[in-house]
């Protein structure tokens, strides 16, 4: 438990010290550095803010946006009209409004992103950036033609002090960006590029997840943008072409933005590739060059310089901890192994999911036909039937992914008629996925917070997953198995407490022996965390072990209802299964 | 025109090509500069300008087909941002960023319509584009390569293991479309505003105009192209919203889109 409350307290210290030290070290630099350098800091720094919001919805939304610095010229433009037409508030402020106009308009531009992915937002973000910028040709940025220069604000206003503001946005924007990147909107984000069905799934909504990222990405792009501004006073277009929006992408995803420090080394470069150029004697032309090679090279091989430092350094660790993580093993052994306990009897609780004469039909396919079922309070019902008989269709359609189904669905009463997936999943109403719907960005404790929505302590993070047999919090999800991690989206998804949990072929990718451990703890979930299940599996010594009563699919059609022993003793059930000799 | 370049790509290796106008203005820009420095004549140049555009092309095309050959449309048309950038860059530095003195190979009005000139590069690219598109569409319905080549973009692996030399003919599909592109460019660019950065950006118009083929019909592609050229020239002619104008494709190719894919709620089918 103090360890515990030591690891949060450090989680929350540690970036804010960083923060610190870095305006400090920020402050010598201005002190020590020449006047020129001090320029090029400012600019590298500038640049990084902008990869910093390139990082958000790109590195971690997974949505490729080649319009960043049309987002800082937004940002730049209010920053430079507030100017001209002398409003109150001074330049610090005229830079937040900056970046609240860009955010805004990261929103709108975030909009089509709800229904277009990949290339095609690609050409829509890349369109924006060019219909922009020869717009911003025609129009100028105000007084600059008129040569109104910004007034930096009083505190600020040489070269060295200047760098040194710069340095504070930078600090405050990364801690931020830091905390968010490590909250709930921050794992929606992961959660969201790897997959929107799994996002949705676990009450998170697709939409304000997206847009979130668009929004803050677009804003860190104004603030980058009002900075350039009071840096050289008067503002051009060419600052902000496509062209140059496009090398900022090259270069987050070369450097692997998400993370905060490579945002910044990212910057850094932005600015020494040129001037070592400079140095050299070579035109400065030659460094979109080399950012377009390095960034070929970096998307081929689908690595970036972030992660791959991070992998090598995770690899060191994992060696150093090899004995422990045995150790743990061994103890998930001793929980999994409680004495094998009969399926729980016929609950008789209220009913709490209640499906009536549900059908689906694709096109004129009847996928299901009339499917009517009830599950009742803390009970596990087993729904079983062969390959194609409509068992995961009959899960997304309870779940709110088939809005086209007739008939009615109820949790506790209350109709779920129209609600969306994510409503539902609020509502208490969870599933997994027979696919890997697990973001494999995130680590373990990350991920379950973020699927539980609700405030969890540590210890009861770590209690669950043990009695999962599940990795301790701290591991990576991209380190895990298949198997492993459809296990702790199960554990997850108990955390958060739902009222009925559909489990969709939980045990695929385990050996026998864990699918035996598993059913033997599924046992427990309704007593311990007060959750019905609903089951479909085929493995049927798993099913006689759990399910207190049964219903079987067959051709999209309810085959038979009722009570395990029953049902399985049912010929009609036996002959439907025929063939399927791992049943029999 | 572009944009059944694109739709071809698009279809048969897989790729949105954002560097598919920079191959052509490099190789624009390389038949000027043997014009104007070495004083070739204008149909030699732009026979070399064009092989080389196809060269460029080539070379994109054998990278992503190397390392990307399972990767899908969203990561193998990422890469080609970076020849973007590559190419108008480097073509700062080899010709300088001053539009670049482009002998029209073709010039004067063809015919006019209802005292509208319509000038004969209008007509070589919109005949060029059916061309292509109908030359096109012919050679991938009948003809050997053409059926492996659809085998190719429907499961790359499955057609390498029937033994279809995969690497070969998506570098073919690269470097002929480059080529095509360098063509066009070398007709269009006197007609253009004709610096590095203005040329290679006609692939937004074109990237607008393949969309609303979906990147999969070429004649949808040519009747987008043309669509947008009289949408955008009916624009220009109201002068109170000239500056709308730059928003026309931006706008044409979100709500397009967005009609299009209006029930694709999520991103898996299942």
């Amino acid at each position: 438990m103090l360890r515990a409350r030591n690891t949060a307290l450090r989680a929350a210290g540690v970036p804010l010290i960083v923060a610190i030290v870095a305006v400090a070290v920020g402050y010598g630099l201005s002190v020590v550095l020449s006047d020129y350098l001090v320029f090029l800091g400012t600019t590298a720094i500038v640049a990084a803010i902008a990869i910093l919001g390139l990082g958000v919805v790109t590195g971690s939304a997974g949505m490729i946006s080649l319009c960043q610095l049309t987002f800082a010229a937004i940002g730049a433009w209010v920053v430079a009209w507030l100017n001209t037409i002398d409003a109150p508030g001074g330049f610090i402020l005229w830079l937040v409004l900056g970046a609240l106009a860009a955010g805004v308009v990261g929103i709108l531009v975030g909009l089509p992103a709800l229904r277009l992915r990949g290339v095609n937002l690609a050409v829509v973000t890349l369109g924006f950036a060019a219909a922009a910028d020869v717009t911003l040709v025609q129009i100028q940025f105000p007084g600059a033609t008129a040569g109104v220069s910004v007034l930096r604000p009083d505190l600020f206003s040489d070269d060295r002090s200047y760098f040194l503001l710069a340095v504070l946005a930078m600090a405050i924007c990364a801690v931020i960006i830091h905390f968010v990147q490590h909250s709930r909107l921050g794992s929606s984000w992961k959660s969201v590029a790897f997959s929107e069905r799994g996002t949705a799934s676990v009450g998170a909504s697709v939409s304000s997840s997206k847009l979130t990222a668009f929004a803050i990405s677009a804003a860190l792009g104004g603030v980058s943008g009002g900075l350039v501004v009071g840096q050289v006073g008067l503002a051009f277009p060419s600052s902000f072409s496509p062209i140059q929006s496009l090398a900022l992408y090259v270069l987050s995803i070369m450097s692997g933005a998400h993370l905060v420090d490579m945002a910044i080394f990212g910057g850094i470069l932005w600015v020494v590739v040129p001037e070592l150029l400079k140095r050299w004697g070579v035109p400065q032309d030659w460094a979109f060059v080399i950012f377009g090679a390095l960034g070929v090279q970096a998307l081929t091989s689908g690595s970036n310089l972030g992660t791959g430092i991070r992998n090598v350094w995770w690899k060191r660790q994992l060696q150093r901890a090899g004995r422990t993580v045995n150790t743990l093993g061994e103890g998930v052994e001793a929980a999994g192994a409680a004495a094998p306990q009969p399926p729980a009897p016929v609950s008789t609780g209220a009913p709490v999911l209640v499906v009536e004469d549900l059908s689906v039909a694709f096109g004129n396919i009847k996928a299901l036909k009339n499917v009517s079922l009830t599950v009742p309070e803390h009970s596990i019902m087993g729904l079983i039937g062969p390959n194609g008989a409509g068992k995961s269709t009959l899960v997304d359609a309870i779940s709110g992914f088939l809005p086209q189904h007739t008939g009615a669905i109820s949790l506790g009463g209350k109709p779920l008629h129209g609600l969306s997936p994510t409503r539902r999943a609020r509502l208490g109403l969870r599933r997994t996925f027979q696919q890997d719907r697990v973001p494999p960005g995130l680590t373990i404790g990350a991920y379950m917070r973020f699927v539980a929505r609700r405030r969890t302590t540590p210890s009861e993070v770590e209690d669950l997953l043990q009695f999962m047999g599940c990795p301790p919090s701290s591991s990576r999800l991209a380190a895990v198995d298949v198997g492993t991690r459809r296990l702790v989206e199960v554990a997850a998804n108990i955390l958060s407490k739902p009222r009925v949990l559909l489990l969709d072929e939980p045990a695929a990718g385990l050996s026998h022996e864990e699918h035996v451990d598993l059913g033997r703890r599924l046992l427990q979930v309704p007593e311990r965390y007060g959750v019905s299940v609903l089951l479909i599996e085929h493995d049927l010594d798993m099913v006689r072990s759990v399910c207190s009563t049964l219903t079987v699919l067959d051709f999209g059609e309810v085959l038979d209802q009722g009570p395990q022993d029953e049902v399985l003793a049912n010929p009609a059930v036996i002959k439907a299964y025929m063939g399927e000799t791992e049943m029999l | 025109m572009l944009a059944v370049c694109l739709t071809l790509m698009a279809r048969l290796v897989r790729v949105v090509n954002f560097s598919q106008a920079a191959t052509g203005m490099f190789g624009g820009f390389v038949a000027v500069w043997l014009v104007s420095n070495a004083g070739m004549p204008v149909w030699l140049a732009t026979v070399i300008g064009i092989l080389i555009g196809g060269a460029l092309s080539a070379i994109i095309g054998w990278i992503i087909a190397t390392w990307l050959a399972e990767a899908d449309t969203s990561t193998r048309s990422a890469v080609t941002v970076g020849p973007l950038l590559l190419l108008i860059s480097l073509s700062f530095i080899l010709f300088g960023n001053k539009p670049q003195p482009f002998r029209p190979i073709l010039a004067g009005p063809a015919f006019s319509v209802g005292g509208v000139v319509v000038s004969q590069v209008t007509v070589v690219t919109v005949v060029l584009a059916i061309v292509v598109a109908v030359g096109c569409r012919i050679i991938l319905a009948k003809t050997s390569a053409g059926t492996q080549l659809r085998a190719l973009s429907e499961r790359p692996t499955t057609a390498e293991l029937l033994g279809i030399p995969a690497k070969l003919l998506s570098v073919g599909v690269w470097t002929v479309t480059g080529m095509i592109s360098a063509l066009v460019v070398s007709i269009v660019a006197p007609s253009q505003s004709n610096d590095a950065t203005s040329l290679a950006m006609l692939i937004v118009p074109a990237a607008a105009a393949a969309l609303l083929g979906g990147f999969r019909r070429l004649d949808l592609a040519v009747v987008g192209g043309l669509a947008l050229g009289i949408l955008q020239g009916l624009v220009a002619q109201i002068d109170q919203i000239s500056f709308v104008r730059n928003f026309v494709p931006f706008l044409f190719i979100v709500g397009f889109l967005l009609w299009l894919q209006r029930k694709e709620v999520w991103d898996a089918s299942r």
